[in-house]
């Protein structure tokens, strides 16, 4: 290729652009669950599609939407109580930590956005957002808390069963879909606070793909 | 944080069906769009500008005309534009599309927005930039929290540019405290809006403000 037809570089899976912005994970549970590793995508060099992706001038452009979203998550879990409250070197050292693969630099600092008060069963409000192909939004996220009004804990099932009626089956008909977080399918019955503190991705949402239940 | 700054999706949606009847009244463009599974909405207006450059003799140098400035921006337009040969002025049509989204997040209203040539090209972040008005960026070149980023549209799924909420309720509480005091109704939209509006290049006509007052009087 000559240099000057080479623009900005993007990713492609079965004819879907790729979302840089989203977990590499995510992507490969929403799209390419079933096909065995390693996964096969094309890269492109041309004709990058604006309408579809966000453009990525750089690595800044990637810290920046990542701490964008553990803002947000914070905002959700603590009135950005907690990440506000933190200095600009912790922010660097949970972008690094992430970029470098260092688990406990990156935990150092993210096991405080895993606390919550004494006299609450849990945060604030779940950091979540649920991803299916099937719709033209991107994902859904709503507000949901972690305890019910009379101190119970809410389940995935709960959650599902709020926001996202048509991923649960019936109890008595046939499972059509799997409810997938980081490649396994945790129970229903999961407290969502748990969920959050333990499963979460680095960005703190838990990011869920309803795929459909494959046939084999 | 105080709770009574932070509205609910409800609050959201009733202010803007304030704010779009006024501009029903006014021929404002603002609609209301309904996202497909129902489940919640957004404002949106269309407005074409026309953006004219000079080419060659002054490269670099282009002058936005936009029709809903104040004059005081008309006069910007640097005087060569009326010497220059014929054929070197080219005027070209940008289609903005303005959204107003809720965020659950921060409980707050969000910008977003896209502009494009009318053969469908977009415009870049830079040509977006330079769009906003110098009293606008160095405000916004003080924060990666403040500034124009592009963004994934949470109901479309497409690249949009958005002002981010984070800092929203810091300039809003003034306001809001303010109407209190003098007990005076205020349309949280309107207020946002024509606050953050001007950057991105959207004005509100001051009737808007009338608007507001106007419904306060009719309700007693």
């Amino acid at each position: 290729m000559r240099q000057e037809d080479i623009s900005e570089i993007w990713f492609e899976y079965e004819g879907t652009p790729l979302k840089w912005h989203y977990p590499i994970g995510l992507l490969f549970d929403l799209l390419a669950s079933s096909s065995a590793l390693p996964w096969n995508i094309t890269v492109h060099f041309k004709s990058f599609p604006e309408k579809d992706l966000l453009h990525c001038p750089s690595k800044d452009a990637v810290e920046a939407h990542f701490m964008s979203c553990m803002k947000e998550a914070d905002a959700l879990k603590h009135k950005s109580q907690v990440i506000n409250e933190m200095q600009k070197k912790d922010h660097k050292q949970l972008w690094m930590g992430l970029q470098n693969d260092r688990f406990d630099q990156f935990w150092a600092i993210n096991r405080k956005l895993m606390e919550y008060p004494a006299e609450e069963n849990g945060f604030r409000y779940i950091p979540f957002r649920i991803y299916q192909t099937t719709t033209e939004r991107p994902f859904i996220q709503k507000l949901f808390r972690p305890v019910a009004a009379d101190g119970q804990l809410h389940t995935l099932g709960d959650l599902l069963r709020e926001v996202c009626p048509s991923a649960i089956s019936p109890e008595d008909g046939e499972k059509k879909n799997q409810v997938m977080i980081h490649g396994i399918e945790p129970m229903l019955e999961t407290p969502l606070q748990w969920l959050s503190e333990h499963l979460s991705y680095p960005d703190n949402f838990l990011h869920i793909s309803i795929i459909p239940q494959p046939t084999d | 944080m105080e709770e009574d700054e932070f509205f609910g999706e409800k609050t959201f949606q009733h202010y803007c069906a304030e704010f779009i009847k006024h501009s029903q009244q006014i021929g404002d463009g603002w609609e209301w769009k309904i996202s497909k599974d129902c489940s919640d909405g957004y404002m949106c207006k269309t407005h074409f500008q026309i953006k004219s450059g000079t080419v060659v003799s002054h490269p670099g140098t282009s002058a936005y005309v936009q029709t809903c400035l104040p004059t005081e921006e008309a006069l910007e337009l640097p005087l060569d534009d009326f010497e220059v040969p014929e054929t070197a002025v080219a005027s070209e049509v940008i289609k903005y599309e303005y959204h107003v989204l809720y965020s659950c997040s921060y409980q707050v209203p969000v910008l977003y927005f896209r502009a494009s040539f009318l053969d469908g090209r977009p415009l870049t972040l830079k040509d977006v930039w330079e769009g906003v008005h110098e009293c606008y960026k160095t405000r916004l070149l003080q924060g990666p929290w403040d500034t124009i980023t592009q963004q994934e549209h949470p109901v479309l799924g497409q690249p949009f540019f958005v002002l981010h909420p984070c800092k929203t309720n810091e300039f809003m509480t003034p306001v809001l405290k303010n109407s209190r005091k003098i007990n005076r109704n205020v349309n949280y939209i309107t207020s946002w809006l024509s606050i953050v509006g001007p950057v991105v290049g959207l004005n509100l006509p001051l009737s808007y403000a009338n608007a507001t007052s106007q419904d306060e009087r009719n309700v007693d």
